[in-house]
């Protein structure tokens, strides 16, 4: 932290909070909004002499609450950078001041309560979000009693307790009595694996952490009576199980089943029911503090982060990756990466190979000032646009601009283009083009695979990313399905324009199938939203014309899903079998007619 | 507590819990034994034991569940449903396989009198006029002696 802090080409922006983001891969303008801190960092050695004089005593929140701390203070001794700071909100005032006993005692003369917030604009290339993570408040599991019982401790409190640098100096006392306690219980998966309460996923850190913390303890205080409450304990990497093994050795006790409830004695110790999975057996164990190994949450500011910067989120509430195996550490929109727990949950080692990752794929992506993209994006015909605003209303990734007051014609900002083309297909007048994938091209291919005996075809409109690579799939996988099926490839399923499908009704398609990745998995963003919401508008259509709405098929069909590509042509050719010459040539005149 | 014997599961008893309500999450159980640890039944009376009680229904014994008594004797104070990480409606299971189990005429004597007392007089205690004049004594109005309201709900 001192060295990035130290870094010639590193800017450190503290106190800082991102308001605004702008631009796109190369071109980001960042709003920030730069609280004032009242100590002029340059200047202040972070002597302490103000702390000394400051009246003012809060709770410290390093320590959560186990100590305290003055109005004017360092976060903790680490901090970067090593200046002090001033909470204005807890100040007894600087406007008129009535104290300033801190400005008196600064031989430096550092403090200023003149300064106020300021907004800065940076212009950045890409842009790493790590904005960390909370932690479960374990109050709302009422069973364990934190908070109504002082002797009940989250794992972050005990932490500050065993930690040199903490409260005690490292020793290990009781709230309540203030002497160490003789025996100690960890319970595991507090708002972990909860689909009730907290997050239904596991917090990766939490078991390690419990057996680092009894290892501490059984170093410092042999004789101390550790048991840890568990339901599986989950050692993997490099060393944990060696460590998990050592501290069973050194006895402490693993005791599988979660406590049920815990009740306080009128002694202050705390009494613990829990079923051992073992003997199968309910045990009524009596304790003098038990510590709550909290899981991790995504961090509050993540919701109003992800609106700004156009990215997802997974249904655990942390960021979602481009890709959970082959993109781990980039976002979806290109210029963006991610790094540590606002991904989601981490131990230290994997966020610092996840934050070394994003940097690396950032200066990949930065050093040459130029970067290749891809031919397939969409261009606007201004002459035809009436600049009515659809096409950037649907664009996922906002990079088209059009000025509906002003009547100004979109324009497409390709090198930020990702090409899913639900642009061109949601235009009302055609006039954005979809580089190789043009309404010509593809209406001249649904005519080619009609041309003869239409009625013996299955149209087919696949996503290039899940559909297009189920087919591929299920040919690699040797999977059988009905040889009449004509598939059409475009990038997204956004792409397949309403005209597409009643081109291919009007050629005498019996059965027309738009495919794509299932919802949430889109590869450009949620551009398959809007192909929802299409095929719903040709079903009323559909409905309102006198044609069947089953004859057009909507299906998610992801790149792994071979088998179900082949159930769903399976299931298209029985209804293909359905749709008589009749009723298709009756179609054929329904949409000639509706034409004239 | 004693051997499980598998040989007489019944693999279509756990369909047949998942697919009535209070039972959709039975197999959602990941053995953490909260809500045996939260029972203040389990406390006093090793017989009843929830996790017990899901693990036999989810290894098919269908005998062994419906035709003990232990399953009467649930308190329903939903301490374990509260608790239970995995979203296991388990007080809800439990009135299922009360259910199931009176429907296959399992119930225990107490409770297959108290269904006819209710069926008979709409009440469990019945009231009479003995009653009801130790209740003007006292005071308070007189309660009527038969409910033929409930015989109609029932009907």
């Amino acid at each position: 932290m001192t060295d990035g802090g130290r870094h010639p080409r590193i800017t450190l922006l503290t106190m800082s909070e991102v308001v605004e983001v702008k631009g796109y891969v190369g071109n980001f303008q960042v709003k920030i909004l730069k609280k004032a801190r009242y100590v002029d960092e340059k200047e202040c050695t972070a002597c302490g002499e103000c702390t000394k004089v400051c009246p003012v005593v809060w709770p410290d929140e390093f320590d959560l609450g186990l100590s305290s701390r003055r109005a004017i203070f360092s976060p903790f001794p680490q901090a970067v950078p090593s200046a002090y700071v001033i909470n204005i909100n807890e100040c007894l005032g600087h406007n008129p001041v009535v104290c300033a006993k801190c400005v008196e005692a600064c031989d430096k003369g550092c403090i200023n309560f003149h300064l106020s917030d300021e907004e800065i604009v940076e212009e950045v290339g890409s842009i790493i979000v790590a904005t960390g993570l909370e932690v479960y408040d374990p109050t709302e599991l009422d069973e364990y009693g934190y908070t109504r019982f002082e002797n009940v401790l989250t794992s972050l409190e005990f932490e500050r307790l065993i930690n040199a640098g903490g409260p005690t100096k490292g020793e290990l006392i009781r709230p309540t009595d203030r002497k160490r306690p003789r025996s100690i219980g960890f319970i595991q998966c507090v708002g972990s694996r909860s689909a009730r309460k907290g997050g239904n996923y596991c917090s990766n850190v939490c078991c390690m952490n419990t057996v680092k913390s009894t290892l501490m303890l059984k170093e410092h205080y042999p004789d101390m009576e550790i048991k840890v409450f568990y339901i599986d304990i989950r050692a993997f990497g490099k060393g944990f199980e060696d460590l998990y093994r050592r501290s069973r050795r050194l006895g402490v006790q693993y005791l599988r089943g979660l406590p049920g409830a815990v009740e306080e004695t009128p002694e202050r110790t705390l009494t613990v029911a829990v079923e051992n999975t073992v003997t199968g057996r309910l045990q009524i164990l009596d304790l003098d503090m038990l510590v709550l190994a909290i899981g991790i949450k995504p961090a509050s500011s993540t919701q109003k982060l992800q609106e700004m910067l156009g990215l997802q989120l997974s249904p655990d509430g942390f960021f979602l990756e481009a890709h959970p195996k082959l993109l781990p550490v980039d976002a979806a929109t290109r210029g963006l990466f991610y790094a540590g727990c606002a991904e989601g949950p981490k131990d230290i080692k994997e966020s610092v190979t996840q934050a070394s990752a994003a940097a690396a794929r950032a200066i990949r992506l930065m050093h040459e000032g130029k970067i290749t993209s891809e031919p397939i994006t969409s261009m606007v015909v201004p002459e035809h646009c009436k600049s009515c605003g659809k096409c950037a209303e649907v664009c996922p990734y906002n990079v088209i601009t059009v000025d509906v007051k002003k009547k100004i014609p979109a324009v497409v900002n390709t090198a930020a283009c990702a090409g899913c083309g639900t642009c061109a297909a949601e235009c009302p007048f055609g006039a954005i083009t979809m580089n190789h994938f043009t309404d010509t091209q593809i209406l001249q291919q649904v005519e080619a695979l009609l041309e003869e005996d239409p009625r013996e075809k299955i149209l087919a409109f696949a996503c290039n990313w899940c559909s297009y690579a189920g087919a591929d799939y299920a040919g690699v996988s040797r999977l059988q399905y009905p040889p009449n099926v004509r598939l059409i490839r475009t990038m997204c399923s956004g792409r397949v324009d309403e005209r597409f499908i009643w081109h291919g009704f009007l050629k005498g398609a019996p059965v027309v199938l738009v495919s794509g990745c299932h919802i949430g998995d889109c590869h450009y963003i949620d551009a398959n939203h809007w192909t929802e919401k299409r095929v719903k508008k040709v079903h009323k259509k559909m409905s309102k014309l006198g044609i069947r709405p089953e004859r057009l098929q909507l299906e998610w069909i992801s790149a792994a899903e071979g088998l179900r590509f082949s159930e769903v042509m399976k299931r298209m050719e029985t209804l293909r079998q359905g749709v008589t010459q009749d009723e298709i040539s009756e179609t054929i005149e329904i949409l000639k007619n509706q034409k004239k | 507590m004693g051997t499980i014997d598998l040989s007489k599961s019944d693999p279509n008893f756990r369909d047949q819990l998942t697919r009535e309500p209070g039972g959709e999450q039975i197999s959602a159980c990941f053995v953490c034994r909260t809500c045996t640890a939260s029972c203040p039944i389990s406390a006093v009376n090793e017989k009843f034991n929830p996790f017990r009680i899901i693990r036999l229904a989810l290894y098919g014994l269908r005998d062994e569940v419906l035709k003990n008594d232990f399953i009467w004797l649930c308190s329903s104070c939903y301490a374990c449903q509260e608790r239970c990480p995995q979203g296991v409606s388990i007080t809800d299971f439990m009135t299922l396989l009360k259910n199931l189990a009176f429907k296959e005429g399992h119930a225990p004597v107490g409770i297959k009198t108290q269904m006819e007392l209710i069926k008979a007089q709409g009440r469990i205690y019945a009231i009479d006029e003995f009653d009801n004049k130790k209740r003007n004594k006292a005071g308070l109005p007189s309660l009527p002696t038969s409910c033929d309201v409930v015989k109609e709900l029932l009907a």
